[in-house]
């Protein structure tokens, strides 16, 4: 019995590192993006903040941000925050100093929004929440665009607001 | 007769289990950008944690619903299966305490929003049928050795 519980544990233990293993080389890269793009509470700038592109010029993948993440940068005032909703949407009510950007006229203001703001800002699209994909193909027109820092909040207005974080606009 | 009808249901249950784990591994594997975001959305891990379990997760979750398919190491991975669910189901019980209104982010990434509760409920379902296994087949050992 306790030989047998032991074999178990054993080739738990095995299939769950061979499984890891295979899993890390396959990703190797979105983690090593994912590694470079670990900011501590403590971080000195956004300059020291991963590029979303590949040193190879490559374009990559927005990297999403949690609530907490997100809520730090937007503290510290280190990311402009972008809102990929409508109009609409963004006067109804956004995330506190957020800058509206609609995935529907992102191609006739991408031009006038890199003048405004430097290729290496921080930026972190934003739109519906998780069931709206606006935000990951504004975030990618970015990246065509040239700017290298940018991510994706997923949980968006909603879950922002749920939390009871900074909005303005809407219902006081 | 009644033994025989034990070994097809288990393994019937061996396969669907599997099936289930693939499907959920796969869907996880062509996605694991949006699957880290769903793991960043539980407010659990640090950063590099919610990619690390982004990477990993759905090929432990392939590589156990492979071997419940073909029979080999089966009550491993039914063992490993069962902690799986149990881990789940823990951090979905964190979201319904926390009152966080996340998707699960169990199967296809950025879909349809399935609520904690039916997650929870799914996932004890899924429970129950690796426990069954891992009971059966410590009995058939037990059989042969006695």
């Amino acid at each position: 019995m306790h030989q047998s519980t032991n074999r178990l544990l054993r080739e738990m233990i095995a299939i769950c590192l061979m499984a890891a293993a295979i899993g890390i080389a396959w990703n190797h890269r979105l983690l090593l993006n994912a590694w470079t793009g670990n900011v501590p509470a403590s971080s000195p700038a956004p300059a020291s903040l991963p590029p979303s592109q590949s040193e190879k010029g490559q374009q990559a993948v927005p990297l999403p941000l949690g609530l907490m993440q997100v809520k730090e940068f937007h503290d510290r005032k280190e990311a402009v925050m972008v809102d990929a909703r409508d109009g609409a949407a963004f006067t109804a009510g956004h995330i506190t100093g957020a800058v509206s950007l609609p995935l529907g006229e992102a191609d006739g203001r991408l031009a006038e929004f890199a003048r405004r703001y430097p290729p290496t800002t921080l930026l972190v699209v934003y739109c519906n929440g998780y069931d709206c994909h606006d935000s990951h193909d504004l975030a990618g027109k970015l990246i065509t665009a040239g700017f290298t820092t940018v991510f994706v909040f997923e949980g968006g207005f909603p879950e922002w607001e749920a939390a009871g974080y900074p909005v303005t606009g809407g219902t006081p | 007769m009644i033994n025989n009808a034990g070994r097809y249901l288990s393994t019937i249950i061996r396969v669907v289990l599997g099936l289930v784990f693939i499907y959920a591994g796969a869907l996880k594997i062509v996605a694991p950008v949006a699957f880290a975001g769903n793991v960043a959305a539980y407010r659990l891990l640090p950063y590099f944690g919610n990619y690390l379990v982004a990477a990993t997760l759905p090929w432990v979750e392939t590589l156990c619903g492979l071997m419940l398919i073909i029979g080999w190491r089966a009550r491993s991975a039914a063992a490993i299966i069962s902690l799986l669910n149990v881990v789940f189901m823990l951090a979905l019980a964190s979201t319904i305490i926390r009152g966080l209104d996340i998707d699960c982010g169990c199967f296809q990434q950025g879909a349809t929003k399935t609520s904690a509760w039916a997650a929870m409920g799914r996932d004890a379902v899924l429970l129950a049928l690796s426990l069954s296994l891992l009971r059966r087949d410590r009995r058939t050992v037990e059989r042969t050795a006695g």
